[in-house]
């Protein structure tokens, strides 16, 4: 940046890399043209696609996954993954639902007591894998265990009905909108905006990529490792618990057992789509982002289409594979380029 | 001058085997310039040299992992030729290497069968196999029962046991033992010897390289000194002692050994350590470095060289003793403990301990002091570490066009250049250092050694672990020897290499002996 260098070096230090990876990826530019076509194509074929009520209705949905996903992006950067954030989102629902309705509770107490529930829940996950040393999948595979028990208990076999229209400003309705724009998309476009702040420049941002490229260095250089991984999943649980708050926001007066289930492939399935390596120190919250909206439009797409919804499943499936795939061949062709 | 070595060894009789004016050239270096290797039926023949001298490609040429440029091999008086592995097998000549080659899941006897596995009919006939096995396992006075144990349950001298049963397996009549003694215990390396001495005694050759000089004299018949790519010599080990060894080894490099820093910043003490001892190889360490001092430590393979670093920065609990910096008692937990402290470590193993290889060479330099590059103490000033990249790579002289280049495309000694720099950004009150210029070329060595220099002028307390002898001799104001997990001995910066080598091999000079029976005494 400062320093001048001649002409040939710096076409090569442009081809191999950067002090930080650029602002948007190849993969991201990827993705922005895949959900473009997509829309035209959708908008073509399906005139309903681009109304407003449909467009809301997908960024809405598109919020939980969105947020979760800025969690999950972190937790894979650090070469880790929590695959027991479904589980969390069923018990931050159910309590926020119950506090709701049973105690007739505002919404900031209710958001903020969620939040720390889902954090609490994050922080035993980030505590066993950095102080347990066991692999982060095998931890969050019991703890969803655990998580999923406990949220039933609490449902004790009876769905939640009744609950008030406290959150609607997260929701889909009228009052979840201002200039036809969903306050739940906003708040998942403002986290999404710090993160990626945090990540690239802030030092705790760079401590998670230099994590996941190789713990013992990073130990070595002096990055506390332990409480960086403990944070990235507290940090998920924390927002966790806020994705519970515009999911029930999106939903009906009810809330059932079912509340959750699939979210924690979804997310993965966005933060892999977008770009982030399952083998850590690579990604970026914006490409978990387009992830999720791709696999959203998807999903719009196939129901709007009419086409059987499990073609949906499929075109996930096929995106995913071409990800990694393509982030395989991307680091084998570092590796062999020295 | 050294005295003059003893006359060299004739071959007489029919020799097993043969290596006459072997060469071999990498690129434009010389591994091995001219080497002769006789090697008679039933004895132990010792192979020594310092780092580089030739020994593993003279290894690597006898197992067919290299090919020899010029020269003849002979095996009972045959010429043959050795392409590969298997070539090597086919002729009886096998190879046990310092880390077993061996699959941890697979038991004893599936191990040494690998590949060749007794069948009946398309099954594999475990009767046989387990029958073979045992008999290997009692040439070498091991228990039959180890025949079904899995591999990874055996320690690593008897891992080391079945990897020699294994060439064995094959049929050896030459076994090559690349530094056996250098993972092992005293009390391994009694059953290791015991082991030796029923194959010669069946007649098998053994080449044994060690960096050990001490074990010749219990071990082997001859020995081949190996310098400088040469074959120097076949001796008797009869007639030799440690300190004559270590003097061939090193030939007249030892006059010019003397570290050639001018003047030094004499300073307060910065570390002390007393007595430290830690659950690794550590046992009893005293030692004190002041500001502006280099200190060099240097220990052979298992001497607990390499663990002394990586205790003072806090990755392994103290279990005796205690670290002192600055007059402070330290205890560390954690190796971000001691950065904080302002100790600083470049690991040995920088593909490993060092480098994001993912990651661009200034995020390789400015990771770990990305607190000190703040804006305003809260985000990261992008210029500024971009231009402290910038400085860094031109005061080191690294080689990239930027530090905006991926750190996987620089060479060994640039990406170790960056790991130091990364160290550099702020001025460590102390620098530890862990085999600083290992595979790194001449040119980047000297410079790594002018920057260590450089920075203890400035004030910074350098301790420097090596098994780099010439390294320890020429950077060290003080050098201090390494062994058994203990500080053995120290030496000024006037020693000779020979009297290093030997005292790395547990032999005292007179003089260095009334020295320590004076402070016991006192």
């Amino acid at each position: 940046m400062t320093a001048p260098t001649p002409a040939p070096d710096r076409v090569t230090a442009r081809a191999s890399g950067r002090v930080l990876p650029s602002p948007v990826t190849g993969q991201e530019l990827v993705l922005i043209g895949v959900i473009a076509l997509l829309w035209v194509a959708l908008t073509i074929f399906t005139p309903a696609f681009l109304s407003a009520s449909s467009l809301q209705s997908l960024l809405v949905r598109l919020a939980p996954v969105g947020i979760m996903a800025i969690g999950m992006t972190c937790v894979i950067i650090t070469a880790g993954i929590d695959i027991s954030i479904a589980a969390t989102l069923m018990v931050c629902a159910v309590v926020t639902a119950k506090l709701l309705t049973l105690s007739g509770m505002g919404a900031v107490p209710v958001i903020l007591i969620s939040m720390a529930l889902g954090c609490f829940l994050g922080a035993i996950n980030g505590l066993l894998i950095s102080y347990g040393r066991v692999p982060a999948i095998i931890i969050t595979f019991g703890t969803a265990n655990i998580f999923q028990f406990i949220g039933l208990r609490i449902f004790n076999s009876q769905t939640v009905n009744g609950i008030p229209p406290t959150l609607g400003f997260l929701g889909p309705g009228q009052a979840g909108r201002v200039l036809g724009v969903p306050y739940a998309f906003m708040l998942m476009v403002v986290l999404v905006a710090l993160a990626w702040v945090y990540l690239r420049h802030f030092p705790g941002g760079r401590h998670l990529y230099a994590i996941g490229d190789d713990e013992q260095a990073a130990e070595l250089a002096g990055v506390n490792v332990r409480r960086h991984v403990l944070s990235a999943y507290a940090l998920t649980g924390l927002l966790v618990g806020l994705a519970a708050q515009v999911t029930i926001a999106g939903g009906t007066t009810t809330l059932d057992q079912s509340v959750g289930r699939g979210q924690e492939l979804a997310t993965i399935a966005a933060v892999v789509i977008g770009g982030t390596s399952v083998m850590g120190g690579r990604g970026s919250v914006l490409g978990s982002v387009l992830g999720a909206l791709l696999v959203q439009t998807v999903a719009t797409g196939v129901t709007q289409l009419g086409w059987p919804t499990q073609l949906a499943n499929l075109f996930v499936g096929v995106f995913i594979v071409v990800a990694v795939g393509a982030d395989l061949i991307r680091e084998r062709y570092a590796r062999t380029s020295v | 001058m050294p005295t003059q070595p003893p006359a060299s060894r004739v071959p007489d009789g029919i020799t097993r085997l043969s290596l006459t004016g072997i060469s071999k050239r990498f690129g434009g270096v010389k591994a091995i310039r001219h080497a002769d290797l006789h090697v008679m039926p039933g004895e132990v023949h010792a192979l020594v040299g310092e780092n580089g001298a030739g020994k593993s490609t003279l290894i690597k040429i006898l197992a067919g992992a290299e090919y020899a440029d010029t020269g003849v091999i002979n095996i009972e008086g045959k010429e043959v030729t050795i392409k590969s592995a298997s070539d090597a097998i086919a002729l009886g000549v096998a190879t046990v290497y310092q880390e077993a080659e061996l699959f941890g899941q697979l038991t004893v006897a599936e191990n040494i069968f690998l590949g060749r596995e007794v069948r009946r009919g398309i099954r594999i006939d475990w009767a046989a196999q387990n029958g073979q096995v045992v008999k290997l396992l009692e040439r070498l006075d091991l228990p039959a029962s180890y025949a079904t144990r899995k591999v990874e349950t055996l320690s690593a001298a008897v891992q080391q046991q079945v990897s020699i049963a294994k060439a064995l397996a094959e049929d050896a009549r030459i076994l090559i033992l690349d530094e056996p003694s250098a993972i092992l215990t005293d009390l391994e390396i009694r059953t290791l010897f015991a082991a030796v001495r029923r194959l010669t005694d069946e007649g098998v050759s053994i080449i044994y390289i060690t960096h050990r000089l001490d074990e010749l004299f219990e071990i082997a018949d001859v020995v081949t000194v190996m310098r400088d790519g040469q074959t120097i010599g076949t001796y008797p080990v009869k007639g030799l002692d440690v300190r004559g060894i270590a003097r061939m080894l090193v030939g007249d490099k030892y006059s010019e050994s003397a570290s050639n820093r001018a003047e030094r910043a004499g300073g307060e003490p910065v570390l002390q350590l007393a007595g430290l001892g830690s659950r690794t190889d550590l046992h009893h360490v005293d030692l004190t470095v002041d500001a502006g001092e280099i200190v060099a430590l240097y220990g052979l393979v298992g001497s607990g060289v390499a663990e002394i670093a990586s205790t003072v920065y806090g990755m392994n609990p103290v279990t005796a003793g205690t670290i002192t910096m600055d007059g402070k008692a330290l205890s560390l937990r954690s190796s971000s403990q001691a950065h904080n402290h302002g100790i600083a470590l470049l690991p040995a193993n920088r593909k490993e301990q060092g480098l994001f290889s993912f990651q661009s060479v200034g995020f390789n330099i400015a990771v770990g002091n990305l607190p000190l590059l703040r804006k305003a103490r809260i985000w990261m000033d992008a210029k500024r570490e971009s231009s402290v990249a910038s400085d860094m790579i031109k005061r080191l002289a690294i080689k990239t066009p930027g530090p905006k280049q991926a750190v996987q495309n620089l060479s060994g000694g640039n990406a170790q250049k960056v790991v130091l720099a990364r160290q550099l950004v702020e001025r460590p009150r102390l620098l530890l250092l862990t085999e600083p210029t290992h595979g790194v070329d001449i040119g980047a060595k000297d410079e790594i050694h002018r920057i260590i220099e450089e920075l203890a002028s400035e004030g910074t307390a350098v301790l420097v672990a090596t098994s780099d002898l010439t390294e320890a001799m020429r950077i060290g104001d003080r050098l201090i020897v390494i062994r058994n997990g203990t500080t053995f001995t120290e030496f000024g910066p006037d020693a000779s290499q020979a009297d290093v080598l030997a005292a790395a091999a547990g032999q005292l000079s007179a003089e260095q002996e009334r020295a320590l029976a004076l402070k016991d005494a006192s």
